[in-house]
């Protein structure tokens, strides 16, 4: 008898156990994002202009250098931050100023940023500005974006270019 | 009779513990109790998480194409191997966190992580990163759509750290950005990385301790495997639909033992996953000197009484002795040297050496190696304490950290209350039915696996059995000894014990072993 309890409470403690992991090994569910919402990704790889335009030297500095070394440019390594808006309907979803990465500041600046939203029919209007100047932006874009729950768009900055790329459904 | 005081009262967490862990110790006879092997259960569940992963790999494809629809034919198409292996291989890892989650806390309860063995906790704490980067990245293989929340969370969480200037997220923010070699080296890193990590880990962890228990008792390794492999069959693991960076997965089921961080970072942010995971590692980190506690003072060595036959040596659970040269003009070669960092003050090293006896007539009585705060001299006067009413009474060793002795002193029942059982030299026990004359003797430890200073009931029970050397003497009658290895708060069972000993005492005949305390050489203060 005393045996027979024994191994009902293996079996229980086993079972237990088993119950512990089968409740937590594949759920409850999560939903990364909100029921009914999508996704736009916001990816930007950009080199913006420098803070200081490159200048040509003078014959006099040309000559105060090495030999091998008389380039007849010189640029300063540092990048000016880059402005980026973002407006969907015409409210400022993102507002970054993001600085170019390196020690010295002189490479692209990179952003990536994840914003659920309810699906729909959006105007997006991406506002940019990469040089030094303190107003108005350098490039501009306006793009229709239409998004159906699950749907992850990605709006593509690159250096020259900007995409808006929608799921292809088919 | 007087009970010495306990040098260390087990807390009211620690008695909650013991009280929780009861029943599985009655279902699995104390020393099969999963609780008392949960690190090594954890090590076990790795092993089988091992065996079937090399399973699963050899039907892998470490490619985008390749990576879901490989598993996917082992799920479905080879559902009587592959699909029961890969569920397998889940549900061990999965058991494996179960495991060391219980671990760490048991550990923390019961103390285990001070002093000393502050060495042990802090080469553990990274294991417990070990073990989430193992799951996380095993689900990156799969490739589904919880893979791409796992990868795509996991990326963002790195460029929360200012380490990368590209983005590492920028690598999945669309089909086209994902490369086939992404499973190479993630499979790389799995397979290989991560288990050659583990394995040294696991090795600095234990380094500091002698005889480290690396395998659960058989049947414990039979009857988790067979729960596991009943679960895999009942409810095998699928994947979910394949990854697609054009679609954000609007449901998961998640695996919360591995990938809590992620719907955590998806309700709070990456900063705030990256403080709890940090502060957490610190906090824990930290806890052997939380709060900052006097220590137990360390074993020492008496050369005049040490012979450098190296017991001590082989029994401290700790290696915390060393057998070096002799330094003093006697005829040995060698003598015992404690180092005082690895010393947890247990006493096996006093109740492991031969000069530890309570018969020599010296006063004090000294040792070759005892506990400064509990000698040998400290020993004796504890069983000679009630010594004038010991004929016919019951005398009681107890352990600091097992079953409270002293809650079933009577006035037939005389307790005392050691560091660690294993710290009762052999002879102690003849001393107590021979000269002072005590009808029997019980020793009560901690239950069977689950010695607080780790060897202490194995290391009493061989001594007993005369399998370990000092051997208890023949001459002991052993029917007028019991051993009862039970848990702090089951007192009860030893009250019960200890009264069918009592009545089974009163039916044996008086032997010779029973005689006058007076007339068989008693100390030598009590002689003159």
């Amino acid at each position: 008898m005393k045996q027979l309890a024994r191994h009902a409470g293996q079996l229980a403690a086993w079972a237990l156990f088993l119950v512990v992991i089968a409740a937590f090994a594949a759920g409850p569910a999560f939903s990364p994002v909100p029921e009914g919402h999508g996704e736009l990704k916001i990816s930007m790889a950009h080199l913006a202009e420098r803070i200081e335009p490159c200048r040509q030297l003078t014959e006099e500095e040309r000559q105060a250098l090495p030999p091998t070394r008389r380039v007849t440019e010189v640029c300063e390594r540092g990048r000016v931050p880059t402005l980026v808006r973002v407006r969907l309907d015409g409210e400022l979803v993102i507002d970054r100023r993001v600085r170019a990465a390196g020690w010295q500041e002189d490479g692209r600046a990179y952003l990536l940023e994840f914003q659920p939203l309810p699906a729909g029919q959006y105007q997006l209007e991406l506002s940019l500005r990469d040089s030094p100047r303190a107003q108005g932006y350098d490039m501009q874009r306006r793009f229709q974006l239409a998004l159906e729950p699950g749907d992850s768009a990605l709006l593509e900055i690159g250096d020259g270019d900007v995409a808006l790329r929608l799921p292809d459904r088919n | 009779m007087t009970t010495p005081a306990m040098r260390t009262m087990p807390g009211p967490a620690r008695r909650l513990l013991a009280r929780l862990e009861l029943p599985l110790s009655r279902a699995f006879e104390g020393v099969h109790n999963p609780m008392h092997h949960l690190g090594a259960l954890t090590i076990f569940f790795f092993y089988v998480a091992l065996v079937t992963g090399i399973y699963l790999f050899i039907f892998y494809r470490t490619s985008l194409e390749g990576a879901w629809a490989s598993v996917e034919y082992l799920t479905r198409e080879q559902w009587y191997a592959g699909g029961i292996m890969r569920s397998l291989h889940r549900y061990a890892s999965d058991a494996a966190v179960i495991t060391l989650g219980l671990h760490i806390v048991r550990e923390m309860i019961r103390g285990r992580h001070k002093g000393p063995r502050w060495f042990s906790w802090l080469t553990g704490v990274p294991l417990i990163w070990v073990v989430l980067w193992f799951g996380i990245s095993g689900y990156w293989m799969v490739w589904d759509e919880l893979a791409q929340y796992v990868a795509v969370s996991s990326a963002r969480l790195m460029d929360w750290l200012p380490i990368f200037t590209d983005p590492m997220s920028r690598n999945f923010i669309s089909n086209e950005a994902v490369s086939s070699r992404l499973f190479t080296l993630i499979a790389f890193i799995h397979l290989v990385g991560l288990p050659i990590v583990a394995v040294l880990a696991i090795w600095f962890h234990l380094l500091r301790v002698r005889r480290p228990r690396i395998n659960p008792t058989r049947k414990l390794m039979l009857g988790s495997l067979a729960a596991l492999l009943v679960l895999s069959v009942l409810m095998p693991v699928y994947s979910h639909p394949p990854a697609d960076l054009d679609r954000v997965p609007l449901s998961l089921d998640i695996d919360w033992f591995y990938l809590a961080i992620f719907p955590l970072m998806s309700v709070t942010s990456e900063g705030f996953v990256w403080l709890v995971a940090g502060g957490g590692t610190l906090v824990l980190a930290a806890l052997p000197w939380l709060p900052p506690g006097r220590r137990t003072p360390a074993a020492e060595v008496h050369l005049p009484d040490c012979t450098g036959c190296g017991f001590c040596a082989e029994d401290c659970p700790y290696g915390a002795i060393d057998m070096v040269e002799r330094s003093d003009e006697r005829n040995f070669k060698l003598e015992a040297k404690v180092n005082p960092d690895l010393c947890v003050s247990c006493g096996i090293c006093t109740g492991s050496c031969p000069s530890s006896s309570p018969f020599r007539q010296r006063r004090p009585l000294t040792t070759g190696i005892e506990m400064p705060h509990f000698t040998m001299e400290d020993f004796r006067e504890q069983i000679d304490v009630a010594a004038d009413k010991a004929r016919g009474a019951l005398l009681v060793f107890g352990c600091d950290h097992g079953p409270r002795v002293d809650r079933v002193a009577g006035p037939r029942t005389h307790t005392v209350s050691l560091p660690c059982v294993g710290m009762i030299p052999p002879a102690g026990i003849d001393y107590a039915m021979r000269s002072t004359g005590y009808s029997g003797v019980a020793i009560a430890g901690c239950e069977g696996c689950d010695c607080h200073h780790r060897l202490g009931d194995d290391f009493t029970r061989q001594r007993i059995e005369r399998e370990r050397q000092p051997g208890l003497r023949r001459r002991v009658p052993r029917e007028r000894l019991l051993t009862v290895w039970t848990k702090v708060g089951d007192e009860h069972r030893l009250e019960q014990r200890l009264s069918d000993f009592s009545l089974h005492l009163a039916e044996l005949p008086a032997g010779e072993e029973q005689s006058n305390s007076r007339q068989t050489g008693r100390r030598e203060e009590e002689v003159q």
